[in-house]
């Protein structure tokens, strides 16, 4: 117990850094997977076939090796110093992006036809169409897959503990085991990893219960 | 009176992969004209529709749209995430930037119009089929469409609620609103419409008052699409 309230701190610093990339990932990559989804869907081949090609790559490869790809790929070929941190920001924002885009392509491929028809009928741009029709009829069918998406996240910022220059809450719960020779910090990693998860899908509930309100039944 | 042509379609043809939907017809319309399109399904009077207002694109010939046209569309198509009134503002906010008061005044007029005044913030799942189809028909006629095309809007519609919009039809009808109306409701084409158009085949086989269509048809097509739609 004492070993435990020993390295509590280290392992709390770590978790703020855990969530400042988890954070930082979801912010970014969010929208980012829009552009995407959109050049996906496009008719014009040239950029559906690039964003395809984009999604085929960082869905097809492991985090792992993204991570370390871009930790060595600006030094090494670029010249420019970055931080571990950023490596971790850049491959889990273009890694995720992938992931969002197709979320989002079969959320607004679900949308059915009659509603591009009505909003060409009464004479809406295809920006109107897109933003103000389609896109707020995907947001309910395409938040139980983000928040899949986003709980797998929490878990995959321990990736960036094999850098080894990242503080996160995995690498200070292994330093703390190989400090103390003690297995507890395991638990209290798992812990913290529960509530962070258990957190995310209570504001999810929420979430999902504000984008149903338009298909409640009740008044026939 | 002096009579102005609103629409005219020359030699219009729609092929999908080889199939002619809509095989070289021609067609005009007066202002305060209502023209009832009968046939089969699959007869091409949907297809030729949707070529008034650009939904469809036609493979060769002319349209020529003097102002707007309003959609109403058998499956009504209404913005599920918006209330009825929203749905109903919408465009006229957005697209013909009209503030908001304006919009609104008039939406609740068109509620008024249509019955529905107590439904301008019921969302589109709250409420009944024929509701739907009438808020429907008030977002169109909030653009102020010079022409109003109807694609068979009673045919989603249990029987006993297509009274609901029929009566809304009407009342545009009598207020000399210019409509095209594809409909299988007979009766109503008999009686409000002042031209209708029997089409079989992509093309349009007969047209004439309602009572040259229904009292005294000409052609043996629509003898015998008549005999199959009483039979019913």
């Amino acid at each position: 117990m004492e070993k435990i309230m020993e390295s509590l701190p280290f392992m709390l610093e770590g978790s703020v850094v855990t969530i400042e990339i988890f954070a930082l990932t979801l912010v970014l990559s969010l929208p980012l997977g829009l552009p995407i989804a959109l050049g996906s869907n496009s008719r014009f081949k040239p950029l559906s076939w690039l964003c395809k090609t984009y999604v085929w790559i960082f869905r097809g490869t492991p985090l792992l090796l993204q991570l370390f790809f871009f930790y060595f790929f600006f030094p090494m070929q670029l010249g420019w110093q970055i931080s571990g941190f950023a490596a971790v920001i850049i491959a889990f924002v273009l890694n995720y992006a992938a992931y969002f885009s197709e979320i989002y392509r079969g959320g607004i491929n679900s949308i059915d036809r009659g509603q591009y028809e009505a909003a060409h009928a009464l004479g809406l741009s295809k920006n109107q169409t897109m933003k103000d029709i389609i896109l707020p009829q995907t947001m309910k069918a395409t938040l139980p897959p983000i928040v899949n998406e986003a709980i797998i996240l929490v878990k995959d910022t321990a990736l960036a503990s094999s850098l080894g220059t990242v503080l996160e809450l995995m690498k200070a719960t292994n330093s703390a085991v190989n400090r103390t020779t003690d297995l507890t910090p395991f638990f209290a990693a798992a812990v913290i990893y529960l509530v962070m998860t258990f957190v995310l899908t209570l504001l999810a509930g929420r979430l999902e219960k504000h984008f149903s309100r338009y298909d409640a039944k009740e008044e026939w | 009176m002096s009579r102005e042509i609103i629409l005219e379609m020359k030699n219009i043809v729609k092929e999908y992969s080889g199939f002619r939907a809509v095989d070289n017809v021609n067609f005009s319309m007066e202002k305060g004209e209502i023209v009832a399109i009968i046939g089969p399904s699959g007869s091409g009077k949907s297809t030729l529709l949707r070529c008034i207002n650009g939904l469809v694109n036609v493979t060769s010939g002319e349209v020529n749209l003097k102002g707007e046209t309003g959609m109403v569309f058998q499956h009504f198509n209404l913005f599920p995430h918006m209330t009825c009134k929203a749905n109903i503002t919408y465009a006229p906010i957005n697209v013909k930037k009209q503030d908001k008061e304006t919009a609104n005044r008039h939406a609740e007029e068109l509620l008024k119009m249509v019955g529905l005044e107590n439904k301008a913030d019921a969302y589109p799942a709250q409420i009944s089929g024929g509701q739907k189809q009438r808020i429907a028909i008030a977002r169109a006629l909030a653009m102020d469409p010079d022409i109003m095309l109807f694609d068979e809007a009673t045919s989603a519609l249990d029987p006993e609620i297509t009274g609901e919009v029929l009566n809304v039809m009407k009342k545009l009808a009598q207020q000399h609103t210019t409509m095209i109306v594809v409909t299988h409701e007979m009766g109503f084409a008999k009686e409000v419409a002042d031209r209708v158009i029997f089409m079989d085949k992509g093309v349009i086989v007969e047209e004439g008052t309602p009572e040259e269509i229904f009292d005294h048809p000409k052609n043996e097509r629509l003898i015998s699409f008549l005999g199959a739609m009483l039979r019913v």
